[in-house]
């Protein structure tokens, strides 16, 4: 028999468990670390952790409608070819920009047809989707990066002031689209239809489409939107590369998915979360941080950030079990 | 005349769940070669304390005995190290591994080297299966048999060791008439070799036919036992829900013969063969028939779930092509046939799920509202004595009898015209049943046509107005709901033979 109390309580439980870890992570790095507990520190951190957030957050919809997306590294990457290339032919900003979200709505699109309409299993279709897209990025750029610069123009001062720019001479511009894209995510995961049928789908497919619902367009949608993320995200990562890397972004994959798991520790029911996955890239971005600056190789961040997810689920699992 | 020996003695049981009482007092015994069965509404305490003597849950209170030694078991494993086995609601086989592999799961037999010896574990597969006089072919998938089947290499996987104690929890759920006699003759059969079983069934009529014994919980507490000649069901459903009399049940009829609100026209596919039925406005149309007999399979082609090869659908006089997202839409509401699975979303509160099938009516633009879910939900659960916390409450914690309300009141919340249930009071308690009966027939008196699909033949007779018999995924026979042989006859059909 579940009372009401208990009910609370076991919620109030599961909600910190990510967060703890968190804030222990933070406590961790601001004492072990000189120059991590300083205002140019945390912005910096917010700055880094932007690009990883929204595409974490388009992650979070194909998540939670019951999908998954392996194409989201190499996407990056392809996203951010296109975009630096039409910037250099054109300077112009907008365009370019337009480009790149094109693409990702392509991407986005092939993703949602081959999974929800021709019905092939996620990981797969999003797999070999991955695998063509880096072809095809190899192919435009023979792996080599593609450099802004020996361009001027308007649209390359705006391009470049994405990573100079501070709101307030403090707050990084790229912090606040950051922002922004959480917001709207929220709104439309919490508070909107398309977001419940997202969850219902996720959390019973079945019987989501016993009550009528169009289970195949709204996971159609969520590949759309996660691509979207990917676009948008690239853009910000070439910014602050200036530069197109046919590599860049392939870590985002293993990144995305540890912090939409950190995530789905946050609000039990192991259910993904536009602020669990927060949370979670927040996490991954400290560790990743705190450690360079404490001066450990590349290989040693990722056994950490590894550790870190294991620790933190656990945490979840153990707290959910004790209130039982 | 020899005293059977006692195998199982309970004393004072009691167990609390954060504070909160939900068994006291609990006597109990259980005698070697005797069924002794339980039977109570759904969260009156049966299951409870079942798992207390299994060893999934440890009593808060009370001790127990098992063949005179005083047990605490911590968990299955230690109760089946006692001889004590639990035959499961739910039938959890793997589907593609056949009959001597299900039967061994975890304790596989091995040969030398220390590999599996398939041998010898279909050797003792057939011989338990010989025991219950049953023949199937152990080398094939056990998706392949009917529930019956299933049920009976269920069995066999505890009969394998043996037993002292049986626990029989709701076995005959979904099985036809005759499926469930043969299972009844197999307990039986377990009785006479010296088994002490523990019977759980909201049957009523099974229970009054095979048990020596009988005791009735109610909110936790024992009513009382019952034994052989006191076992009279009026007396049991009193016990059960207290001093109100079970009425056989009556509805007004305001059919309107003129108007067809759904007509199903020579549908086909893989398993339904010429499928046609009409359903009038106002009019409870029964469809009885075995497991099996493609029942579930109209009511999913009927929805668009499953697929048609030809046939045509009429709703409201005009032509519907059966698609998911489409029915609803064109009037159609389907209570599924697997609650759990089909009905509702597990992790979804019950304001959630109530929302769910007509959603725009919650949203204002693109945003949910929801303050209005959780009013409507409340009013629900008013109405319908849905027993829950509250609208917040998560639907995967509800009592089967209370899931399928929540399942009801979403489709309430909107206009349909015709509602399909598929075995709507599936494994419900005699309380909730009746709640549900009188929600179907109000619906029936408020215009909408309704077609109930079971395979529980009472429930029918009582209740439609007339009554088709489907068979092998066909129709084979319609016959009105009253007539003293109406039984007789709609069993009849229901076993393949043809209307007389």
């Amino acid at each position: 028999m579940m009372t009401n109390k208990s009910d609370v309580a076991k919620r109030i439980v599961r909600y910190y468990g990510t967060v703890i870890v968190a804030i222990l992570v933070f406590v961790f790095f601001s004492v072990s670390a000189n120059g991590f507990f300083t205002l140019k520190n945390v912005m910096l951190l917010l700055k880094q952790m932007s690009a990883l957030t929204i595409i974490t957050l388009g992650f979070t919809f194909v998540m939670a409608v019951g999908g998954f997306d392996m194409s989201v590294g190499y996407s990056t990457g392809l996203v951010g070819i296109i975009f630096v290339k039409i910037l250099m032919n054109t300077t112009n900003f907008w365009l370019a920009l337009l480009g790149g979200i094109a693409v990702g709505l392509v991407i986005g699109c092939a993703n949602g047809l081959l999974t929800s309409y021709v019905g092939l299993p996620d990981f797969i279709a999003t797999f070999a989707m991955g695998s063509v897209i880096y072809g095809v990025k190899m192919m435009m750029t023979e792996g080599n990066p593609i450099y802004v610069k020996g361009v001027e123009g308007a649209g390359i001062d705006l391009f470049r002031s994405l990573n100079s720019e501070m709101l307030f001479g403090v707050v990084p511009v790229m912090a606040v689209i950051m922002l922004v894209f959480i917001v709207l995510c929220f709104i439309l995961m919490e508070k909107t239809t398309l977001g419940r049928r997202i969850y219902a789908i996720g959390g019973n497919r079945e019987a989501a489409l016993f009550c009528g619902i169009n289970v195949r367009r709204y996971k159609f949608i969520s590949y759309v939107i996660s691509s979207l993320a990917v676009a948008f995200s690239a853009v910000l990562v070439c910014s602050r590369l200036n530069s197109a890397q046919p590599t860049s972004g392939e870590g985002y994959l293993m990144d995305a998915i540890s912090a939409c798991y950190l995530g789905t520790t946050m609000f039990g029911e192991g259910q993904p979360t536009v602020l669990g996955s927060v949370v979670g890239a927040f996490i991954i971005a400290m560790l990743s941080n705190g450690l360079t600056m404490l001066g450990m190789t590349y290989y040693f961040q990722d056994i950490t950030t590894g550790v870190v997810v294991i620790v933190a689920v656990l945490l979840s699992v153990v707290m959910n079990r004790k209130s039982k | 005349m020899e005293e059977k020996k006692i195998l199982l003695k309970a004393e004072n049981i009691g167990k609390e769940f954060n504070r909160v009482r939900v068994l006291s007092d609990i006597d109990f015994d259980l005698r070697a070669g005797e069924i002794h069965a339980l039977i109570g509404e759904n969260g009156a305490g049966k299951s409870t304390f079942v798992k207390i003597i299994s060893g999934v849950y440890q009593a808060s209170f009370g001790r127990y005995f098992v063949d005179g030694a005083e047990c605490c078991f911590k968990s299955t494993g230690e109760s089946e190290a006692a001889g004590l086995y639990t035959i499961h609601q739910e039938i959890n086989l793997v589907p593609y591994f056949n009959a001597y592999q299900n039967i061994f799961i975890g304790s596989e037999k091995k040969g030398a080297l220390g590999l599996l010896d398939e041998k010898a574990m279909a050797r003792r597969a057939q011989e338990v299966l010989a025991q219950l006089n049953v023949e199937l072919d152990i080398r094939r998938p056990v998706k392949h048999f009917n529930t019956a089947l299933q049920r009976i290499i269920q069995i066999s996987a505890a009969l394998v060791y043996q037993p002292k104690i049986l626990i029989f929890d709701e076995p005959t759920t979904a099985l036809g008439e005759e499926e469930r006699d043969k299972l009844l003759e197999i307990i039986r059969d377990l009785r006479a070799s010296g088994v002490g079983i523990i019977f759980i069934s909201h049957n009523i009529e099974e229970i009054t036919a095979i048990s020596d014994r009988v005791t009735v919980f109610k909110d936790g507490q024992k009513m009382g036992t019952l034994e052989g000649s006191e076992i009279d069901g009026r007396r049991i459903v009193r016990m059960m829900v207290g001093e109100q009399e079970y009425e056989s049940f009556s509805r007004g009829s305001c059919i309107d013969y003129d108007c067809q609100m759904l007509r199903l026209d020579g549908l086909c596919n893989s398993k339904l063969k010429n499928v046609s039925m009409t359903v009038h406005k106002g009019e409870i149309l029964g469809v009885a028939g075995v497991v099996g007999a493609g029942k579930s399979e109209t009511a999913r082609a009927v929805f668009g779930i499953d697929g048609l090869v030809s046939g045509k659908v009429y709703v409201g006089g005009r032509e519907y092509k059966p698609k998911p997202t489409t029915a609803v839409k064109a009037g159609l509401a389907l209570v599924p046939e697997e609650r759990r699975v089909q009905g509702l979303v597990g992790e979804f509160t019950v304001a959630e799920n109530v929302a769910m099938v007509y959603q725009e009516k919650f949203t204002k633009g693109f945003f949910l509202q929801r303050k209005k879910e959780r009013a409507v939900a409340e009013e629900h659960i008013k109405a319908l004595t849905i027993k829950t916390t509250g609208p917040r409450q998560i639907v995967r914690f509800l009592s089967g009898g209370n899931q399928q309300k929540v399942v009801l009141s979403k489709w309430l919340c909107g206009d349909f015209d015709v509602l399909i249930l598929d075995e709507p009071t599936k494994g419900i308690d005699v309380m909730a049943k009746r709640d549900i009966y009188k929600l179907i027939s109000d619906i029936a008196e408020e215009g909408k046509a309704v077609l109930f699909f079971s395979s529980y033949l009472p429930e029918l007779l009582d209740f439609c107005d007339r009554i088709l018999v489907m068979s092998d995924g066909e129709v084979i026979g319609e016959f009105p709901a009253g007539g003293a042989d109406a039984k007789e006859v709609i069993t009849h059909a229901m076993l393949g033979g043809k209307s007389k």
